[in-house]
């Protein structure tokens, strides 16, 4: 166990000056600790200071009428059992739930899985169909951004190194569906995962896919074939289609390549059909 | 290293612990400096539960967490579940049931199940405890007795 020295302001400009004031060595924020503890003990890093973001005022929930805020530093496990987040934005539960177990989402938060930034996170799909903007606190001030800007790649974001992410914005409550495929569900990652969303404002889904390289991303050629409304099978049909041939692809030990461009095709079809009549979709 | 001393109340006696570095994890607080030993270290990577422990009554997997992120907080292990009422019964329906093979694996299914009582109430529904126990592996495959128990401790507590 390599040492780091753990502070843990009490304010967030405090935490950012921490950040500023550090003069040498590698210097790591924490939240729930659940992704930075496997990269040191996998020696991928080697903080000699880890600030951790445990007194800060940001394990909040708030609605303001379809807009959902969520602070960055909120177990994921409060998430998944706010009532409303369940009925209003059940893809948003659905990936809460993806992730890892109970236990792990009592520690684990939507901050630390922005920050880590994997490609296989169930969060960051489903907030991308969401449209989330990412609220991000630094020397200079607050600046927000479209999640789809801060999401650069593995482990790489947009946050600049004395910033901090102090919350994530959902700007409506959406129906929507998250479903994946994977060997274990509490234990393992997905090979593929389909998010699905409709919006009621302007009457136009939006998908996007997870488990693949170098980031999720959105499909707009996908979500613009759906149409209005509920969709005919026809277009759920060609969007699945378009999915499948406009995504990129790996095979690795969790899925073959051709696994994985079959998956995309069958969840999208499932996510849309859940996402349109969820009384009668159960998983 | 951080060596700031913490407190926290391990099976309600509270402990002071000084000289804790900053990157110690709750799970090696409870073995060694607590000698609480029935925590069990399997994967130490949150894949296998076995080091589930309650933090202010919920369950948390304490390879993952860090000691100086819980402090000032309340913390049950297997040692002093049977001191509350949930978890008296949740180990007595282990124990009843037979739910136990090498046994690694039990102090972390009967804190979860604990906690997932804690948290949901005792008369949640069978798919939702078996939802939530999805994070406790047992290398054994003893699920069926472990199953049985759940419904053992659910009827004792009713």
């Amino acid at each position: 166990m390599p040492p780091f020295d753990l502070v843990a302001p009490s304010t967030p400009e405090e935490a950012i000056a921490t950040l500023r004031t550090r003069p040498s060595g590698e210097v790591r924020v924490v939240a729930g600790g659940t992704d930075l503890l496997l990269d040191v003990d996998a020696g991928r890093i080697h903080p000699t200071t880890v600030v951790s973001l445990r007194r800060l005022p940001w394990r909040t929930l708030d609605w303001n009428g379809p807009a959902l805020t969520i602070g960055s530093t909120l177990p994921l496990r409060a998430l998944e059992n706010d009532p409303d987040v369940r009925v209003r934005i059940p893809g948003l539960y659905q990936a809460v739930k993806a992730v890892g177990s109970v236990a792990l989402r009592h520690r684990a938060t939507l901050g630390g899985n922005l920050g880590r930034s994997a490609p296989a996170s169930d969060l960051i799909p489903m907030l991308l169909a969401l449209e989330a903007e990412v609220d991000l606190l630094g020397p200079d001030g607050a600046r927000a951004l479209p999640l789809d800007r801060f999401v650069k790649a593995s482990r790489a974001t947009e946050l600049g190194p004395f910033e901090l992410i102090r919350s994530v914005r959902i700007p409506e409550a959406r129906p929507s569906a998250y479903l994946w495929q994977r060997v274990r569900p509490a234990n393992d990652i997905s090979q593929i995962a389909v998010a699905i969303a409709y919006s009621p404002r302007t009457n136009g889904w939006t998908v996007a896919v997870g488990g693949v390289p170098p980031r999720p991303r959105l499909f707009p050629e996908a979500g613009a074939v759906l149409g209005v409304g509920a969709p005919t099978p026809e277009a759920i049909q060609k969007a699945a289609d378009r999915a499948t041939r406009a995504v990129r692809l790996v095979s690795d030990r969790r899925a073959s390549e051709e696994y994985r461009r079959h998956l995309v095709g069958t969840l999208l079809a499932r996510a849309v059909r859940a996402a349109a009549a969820p009384e009668e979709f159960h998983r | 290293m951080t060596s700031a001393p913490l407190t926290l109340t391990v099976n309600g006696r509270p402990e002071r612990l000084e000289g804790v570095p900053g990157g110690e994890r709750l799970l090696d607080a409870l073995r060694w400096r607590l000698g609480l030993k029935g925590t069990k270290e399997g994967c130490r990577s949150g894949d296998c539960g076995a080091c589930t422990v309650l933090v202010d009554g919920v369950s948390v997997l304490s390879c993952l967490t860090l000691v100086h992120d819980v402090d000032g907080s309340r913390v049950t292990t297997i040692e002093g579940v049977a001191r509350e009422p949930i978890g008296n019964a949740v180990r007595a329906a282990f124990d009843r049931a037979g739910a136990l093979q090498c046994g690694y694996c039990t102090p972390g299914f009967v804190m979860a199940l604990t906690g997932l009582l804690n948290e949901r109430g005792t008369a949640a529904p069978l798919d939702e405890l078996l939802d939530g126990l999805q994070g406790n592996l047992c290398r054994c495959t003893g699920y069926a007795a472990i199953v049985r128990a759940i419904a053992l401790a659910q009827e004792a507590i009713r």
